[in-house]
């Protein structure tokens, strides 16, 4: 037996289910949300998808076309390239340092940037500008510039990648998160929470927190795109990842030499970088509009 | 306004210094003799020696040799490139207007083309053509334009060889240097085949200035959609139309002052990730810039090189987009308001 409803009550949705129901009401987000899922299982099990191991070479098979050429085979799904190795198993194991990477990088700067940001947010006067300004300088530097000059420092590679791209992504956080955190502090219920006797901890995480976590998931969105390109980029320009790795920037730079000849070896792992950041931002577009009542 | 523009200044000058310091402290960490990073001579005689340390007072303490750094540096001293062994200065002199040229072209394109696209998505009431203008967007927002420029230079430029791929003129023309901007080079020389050449000059520029364009021009369309869909909501707007003007008066009345102002904010902040594309596409395209400068000079580790390439970049880059935000506050009194208020 039903329960009997006595009182004429209005059931009203959670802020967060209210958001999830703006946000799967647009079939590309979810599409997009889909395709990171897909992304993030690849990270951790592509290994043991792929198969052959990356470096794996193949002497009898060298710039093979896609298995849809007729003259593909289907054991190399997409193709081979001039070292005869399979580009398929590469795209899988080079979602680990593409994709996986960026996480990687997000984390790491949102975690330093959402530290000081907030610091700096709710501190006043001129600690607080210190703090904010003294980082606008390294915003200044393009990511690429700073990942040159890390390279500059410390050599090419895929752990100097991090560095590089980090260091150019705090800045971008702290100022997205103070400005975010300053704002509120600003407002009215802010003062009503002091005045009811909430210490500054509590009204950092109880009272402002709650209307700054959107900004937060929304520059995150933007920075792991950006993060992608531009590990992709430094692979591309031979600064990043170094020659045999699968990393999809990489390989792009690797496929260069065959590019009239074979031009799958760089059409593919370029497919392969828009579909991540395509998805990446299908989500991060459709966080925003669904976002975008509560915030206004 | 005055006391604004007196702040843009001491923050436009204490955000260089933060950023100088932050090249000085890296060009230590350089590993490569100090003497050798700071002035780009590798094996300088005993008079080289005791010159590079009178000028940068390597002796002296971190603050001392920071300040002897900054005046070498803002006199144009910018050492020597120890590939070419020739001033630094000079070399990104010659390099600079090519890279002007293409930003600015590509610049220009993504304005003139993409603010009435971003009206035309903003005002259709076909869902097809708003979500296809839509969908474009997001995908030349996603493209990597290293994959991008690759793409187009195969099929523009080998598989159907309409464009140059490479270089800024055929080298068969001879133009002399003047101003560096090549088109302009061009129609000044007076050989005479300047119009040929002003043609070729032209045609070496679309596809690199084309591929840099896709990023801003994607975000100008998205920013001027959001902003006219907002302002075309006021009431003023609504009052406009209750005066019976032609919707397209309005627009250009009405609406548009008012809708360009966060695209005027949106290209301030898009200048860096901007840069980090005109380097790749400088590269893809063989493109005589800043950026191809700065890759090769990455890649023999001029570290000289690199210096003043970061140093001239960030320096462009911080004085345009505070340029960008005192014109902002100029034309826009609503954010006047937050310049008075206490925080």
């Amino acid at each position: 037996m039903p329960r009997i409803k006595i009182y004429h009550e209005d059931h009203i949705d959670s802020p967060m289910w209210r958001v999830w129901q703006s946000f799967s009401s647009n079939p590309f987000a979810l599409m997009g949300l889909w395709a990171v899922i897909f992304l993030l299982v690849l990270t951790i099990f592509a290994p043991f998808i792929a198969p052959y191991p990356a470096e794996a070479q193949d002497q009898q098979v060298l710039l093979l076309p896609p298995s849809w050429d007729p003259a593909g085979k289907v054991e190399h799904f997409l193709g081979t390239d001039d070292l005869g190795r399979d580009i398929f198993s590469r795209i899988l194991h080079g979602v680990q340092l593409t994709f996986g990477m960026s996480l990687l990088i997000v984390g790491a700067s949102l975690f330093f940037g959402f530290v000081i940001g907030s610091l700096s947010g709710m501190m006043r006067g001129i600690k607080s500008s210190v703090l904010s300004h003294l980082l606008d300088a390294l915003l200044s530097i393009p990511s690429l510039l700073m990942a040159i000059l890390v390279v500059a420092v410390m050599g090419p590679g895929l752990q100097n990648v991090f560095w590089g791209v980090g260091i150019a992504m705090v800045p971008q956080f702290v100022r997205v998160i103070h400005q975010a955190v300053h704002e509120e502090l600003q407002k009215e219920y802010v003062t009503a929470a002091r005045l009811d006797g909430a210490n500054s901890v509590q009204i950092f995480w109880y009272v402002i927190m709650p209307n700054v976590w959107d900004v937060v998931i929304i520059q995150t969105t933007m920075a792991i795109s950006a993060a992608i390109l531009d590990i992709a980029a430094l692979g591309f320009l031979n600064l990043g990842a170094q020659a045999p790795s699968p990393e999809w920037g990489a390989m792009v730079a690797q496929g260069l030499d065959n590019l009239l000849l074979a031009p799958w070896t760089v059409t593919i792992p370029g497919v392969a970088i828009l579909f991540t950041v395509l998805s990446v931002n299908l989500v991060g577009d459709g966080l925003r509009s669904a976002l975008a009542p509560i915030r206004n | 306004m005055w006391r604004y523009l007196f702040r843009r200044i001491t923050l436009f000058v204490a955000t260089s210094m933060v950023m100088m310091a932050v090249l000085f402290i890296a060009t230590g960490l350089f590993p490569a003799d100090k003497a050798h990073s700071l002035s780009g001579i590798q094996y300088p005689t005993a008079e080289q020696q005791q010159q590079i340390e009178q000028d940068y007072q390597l002796n002296d303490n971190a603050l001392l040799q920071f300040t002897a750094y900054l005046r070498q540096r803002l006199s144009g001293n910018l050492g020597i490139s120890s590939n070419s062994q020739q001033e630094v200065a000079g070399e990104l002199a010659s390099v600079l207007p090519a890279s002007f040229e293409l930003s600015l072209f590509s610049g220009f394109l993504a304005v003139f083309l993409g603010v009435p696209i971003g009206v035309i998505a903003a005002l259709s009431r076909n869902k097809a053509i708003q979500h296809s203008i839509l969908a474009f967007t997001l995908t030349g927002y996603s493209i990597p334009v290293f994959w991008l420029g690759l793409t187009l230079a195969m099929w523009f430029g080998v598989n159907l060889g309409w464009l140059p791929i490479s270089g800024q003129i055929n080298l068969l023309y001879e133009i002399e240097h003047v101003t560096g901007f090549m088109l302009l080079d061009t129609l000044l020389s007076d050989s005479t085949y300047r119009i040929p050449a002003f043609h070729d000059a032209l045609l070496h520029l679309i596809l690199p200035a084309v591929t840099l364009a896709v990023l801003p021009f994607t975000l100008v369309v998205r920013i001027t959609r959001q902003a006219v869909i907002s302002v075309m909501n006021q009431t003023y707007i609504r009052a406009a139309e209750a005066r019976g003007l032609h919707t397209f008066k309005i627009l250009i009345r009405h609406a548009m002052p008012n809708a360009l102002i966060p695209v005027l904010k949106s290209i301030g902040l898009m200048l860096g990730s901007f840069a980090s594309y005109g380097i790749v596409v400088e590269v893809i395209f063989s493109w005589p810039g800043v950026g191809s400068w700065l890759v090769s000079g990455i890649y023999q580790r001029d570290y000289t090189v690199i210096q003043a390439g970061i140093l001239s970049v960030s320096l462009l880059i911080i004085f345009l987009s505070i340029l960008i935000d005192l014109m902002h506050t100029a034309i826009n009194p609503m954010s006047r308001k937050e310049l008075y208020a206490s925080h």
